[in-house]
């Protein structure tokens, strides 16, 4: 038992070390803060929000079981599930990106606040346990699409305003940033 | 001495390999980066030299020849130890706010796995064998725990790693996890004569550990980065609490939508 545990866990090691020297970094921005990687890295599927919301609009759906035949509604309702799950893993795409950027801004800053960070990585760990939950739900055709207009909404007023603060930093304040490191 | 033709072999080609390390070392100026690893490869070579003539005077079986090794051993995974804390500085010290807070990560963590190997090392008095091997499993999983540390940190924040530093970590890293595993299966029976093959794995990952530093000393080392341009020291301060904020409330929204 304790040979078999034993190499497990080694062959978990060396494989955990395998991924973090030479698996490809999960934050490819380039760690420089200049406009048009913060472009990169800033959240796009949520701007798509007004061609979404008029899929998920509620006249549609009332019409569509009143009118339409039973076959063409599931066909129907089958291509909106198929659109959503598309939306929902842009929204993670999004938020992910968010995340890059954060962990860009802690990286270039001198100093962080280690509470901040802990909470961020915390936060990072419920969005994505409450994604893959919520994938589950739309997979089960349990989902509102109101909930998912909320949700965009708040990811694109997030994106929005770093898109300010970020273009401000980048662009307009070059003599506030300094070249010496720390260490 | 009482080596077999084979064993003699084997150890003239790790002794080789090891040179072959020095030289390419010194000869790319890796003491300007790591000095504490070229200081290890040092210590190898000389190691070698030690464990040779203390072998020929008193034979390999011999209670100097048992303490000779095992002293070297300690000496040598001690300096592991902190060589794998200078690569994780290497690697994050020019990202000032990322390393002050890992910095204290890795020592308090190196600290307690030492702590804990002593102690465990001390309730096993009898044999001595017994105790040596699970200080020493203790101490290389100090290594192997500071290095996984260092580099979720580096993974985490996006950081890269050169490949030199990969390859050097990658081989410290391989020889200790494999001594992990190699000590637990000894110290769980401990008869190393009737498991010879635990000694063979002990010597070969050392050498696959030693062809890994050798690839990464190959070519001459890349240029140095250029120190990155950091945010002025309040910019953290001013968008920290906005992001926080935000993926708060985002998170609280996607539970509702959830429930």
């Amino acid at each position: 038992m304790t040979l078999f545990v034993a190499t497990l866990v080694l062959l978990a090691i060396l494989l955990a070390l395998l991924w973090l020297l030479f698996g490809s970094p999960t934050n490819e921005a380039v760690l420089s803060l200049d406009a048009r990687q913060i472009e990169k890295v800033l959240p796009v599927n949520c701007r798509h929000f007004p061609q979404i919301s008029q899929l998920l609009s509620q006249d549609d759906n009332q019409f569509m079981r009143k009118r339409a035949p039973h076959d063409m509604e599931s066909r129907w309702r089958a291509e909106r599930r198929r659109i959503l799950k598309q939306y929902l893993s842009g929204l993670r795409q999004d938020f992910t990106s968010l995340e890059r950027l954060a962990h860009l801004i802690a990286v270039l800053s001198p100093e962080i606040a280690k509470r901040q960070e802990w909470e961020w990585l915390w936060l990072a760990a419920q969005f994505h346990f409450s994604y893959r939950m919520l994938a589950l739900k739309l997979a089960l055709g349990s989902l509102s699409p109101e909930g998912l207009a909320g949700l965009t909404q708040m990811i694109a007023g997030l994106t929005s305003e770093l898109e300010t603060r970020m273009a401000l930093i980048a662009e307009h304040s070059p003599s506030r940033m300094r070249t010496d490191v720390g260490g | 001495m009482d080596f077999s033709l084979f064993e003699s072999v084997r150890w003239a080609i790790t002794v080789l390999i090891e040179v072959m390390v020095l030289v390419l070392a010194l000869r790319h100026r890796l003491f300007e980066r790591l000095p504490f690893f070229t200081v290890y490869v040092c210590i190898l070579v000389v190691n070698e030299g030690i464990l040779w003539v203390t072998y020929s005077l008193t034979g390999i079986s011999s209670h100097a020849s048992f303490y000779v090794y095992w002293t070297m051993q300690a000496i040598q995974v001690s300096i592991r130890g902190i060589v794998v804390y200078e690569i994780c500085r290497e690697i994050l010290s020019p990202y000032a706010g990322v390393w002050k807070l890992c910095r204290p990560l890795l020592i308090g963590l190196g600290l307690i796995l030492a702590g804990s190997a002593v102690a465990t090392a001390r309730r096993r008095i009898h044999p001595i064998s017994a105790t040596t091997l699970m200080a020493e499993r203790g101490l290389e999983l100090m290594v192997v725990a500071i290095l996984v540390l260092g580099l979720v940190f580096c993974r985490y924040y996006g950081v890269r790693i050169d490949r030199y530093l990969a390859w050097v970590a990658l081989g410290l890293g391989f020889y200790s996890a494999v001594q992990v595993a190699n000590d637990t299966f000894l110290s769980e029976w401990l008869t190393r004569a009737r498991f010879p093959i635990w000694e063979d794995l002990r010597n070969a990952s050392f050498n696959i550990a030693t062809i890994f530093w050798l690839v990464a000393l190959w070519k001459p080392l890349p240029a140095r980065q250029p120190a990155p341009v950091l945010l002025a020291p309040g910019e953290y301060g001013r968008l920290a609490p906005q992001m926080t904020l935000r993926l708060r409330e985002l998170n609280t929204r996607l539970l509702e939508i959830w429930k």
